[in-house]
């Protein structure tokens, strides 16, 4: 064996970095694709069998970019959902904690609890419409949900002497959720990193 | 290939594999050998972009996958159509038919 083709499977699963799974996966099938490919060449075996199955099958970068593509694409549904449980539970915990708690209306911490999210969301949807569905109006929003869900966490630590157990569910509830909406968030924007760089001209004269 | 028919053959992979697949199931390298004897050689996009095509398509719920290992063979991924898959290739037909009676109609002035 030349080589070749494992010098072609070790970029690529280097290429498909953002998935590991994904690449530990495909790295096993293109390896299975491009054997088959080069023991049906005349000339096997031998490196040019090999490295005519490896240009047969295409820039590993190019393929990359396509998968990351679709990634991206599962990546922001998956986004979106975490987005919209997270401002549905925080509304309701919101509302609830106004419900269950004798607030002193004038303090800072209860007030952005109050009224940080309706003015999040108010804010938000406004923005989204003026500028366009822009991501300025996104960040608004996300910017508002984030001050009220801070709030909740500031209460927490305010009446976690002696508050109750719903009361304290109420605000870990939020703060697992924007645990996990940021997760998302981070993988979307590393996905789409990623593909960014896959996809730039550069990097694609670089391979050739 | 020309770059334009390549362009146009990319935005029916999806179909083009899902037929391939539904004389039976197989794996990667013979789907897309199936595939360029089909089209007599026609098709000849780089081997290697079937694979997001059968990804996405799994991923879609219109193609499943598992690992088979035959006797005295390499351990394969082999992708079978599901009914879901079947049920898609169905509506990719009809809607291929009429989008190429169209276009056949238009490129001759309308004497189809």
């Amino acid at each position: 064996m030349s080589g070749v083709i494992d010098d072609y499977v070790s970029a690529l699963r280097r290429e498909l970095d953002f998935d590991p799974a994904l690449a530990r996966r495909l790295a096993s099938e293109v390896e299975d694709h491009l054997r088959d490919a080069a023991e049906a060449d005349p000339a096997w075996p031998s490196a040019d069998a090999e490295r005519r199955a490896v240009e047969r099958f295409g820039l590993g970068r190019e393929i990359a970019a396509q998968f990351a593509v679709d990634a991206v694409d599962r990546q922001a549904r998956r986004t979106w959902i975490a987005l919209g449980v997270t401002v549905v539970v925080t509304f309701v915990a919101m509302r609830l904690r106004v419900i269950w708690l004798d607030d002193d209306v004038l303090s800072v911490a209860p007030l952005i609890d109050r009224y940080a999210f309706i003015a999040a969301l108010a804010v938000g949807v406004i923005a989204w419409f003026a500028f366009r569905r822009s991501l300025a109006a996104l960040a608004i929003c996300l910017g508002g949900l984030a001050a009220s869900i801070g709030a909740g966490i500031v209460r927490a630590d305010l009446f976690a002497n002696g508050a109750p157990i719903h009361v304290l569910l109420s605000a870990a509830g939020e703060i697992v959720l924007i645990g996990v909406l940021s997760f998302h968030v981070i993988g979307l924007g590393r996905r789409l990193r990623r593909t960014a760089s896959l996809r730039r001209p550069d990097h694609r004269r670089m391979a050739q | 290939m020309l770059g334009m028919e390549a362009e146009m053959l990319k935005g029916h992979l999806d179909a083009i594999v899902l037929a391939a697949l539904e004389a039976g199931p197989a794996h990667g390298y013979a789907i897309i050998e199936t595939i360029k004897q089909r089209s007599a050689g026609t098709f000849d996009l780089p081997e290697g972009t079937v694979y997001p095509a059968l990804h996405r398509l799994e991923q879609a719920g219109l193609l499943s996958s598992a690992w088979t290992t035959p006797p005295n063979g390499r351990r394969r991924r082999v992708y079978s159509i599901t009914r879901a898959g079947s049920a898609a290739l169905g509506e990719r037909r009809k809607a291929w038919g009429r989008f190429s009676q169209a276009v056949d109609t238009a490129l001759q002035g309308g004497r189809a």
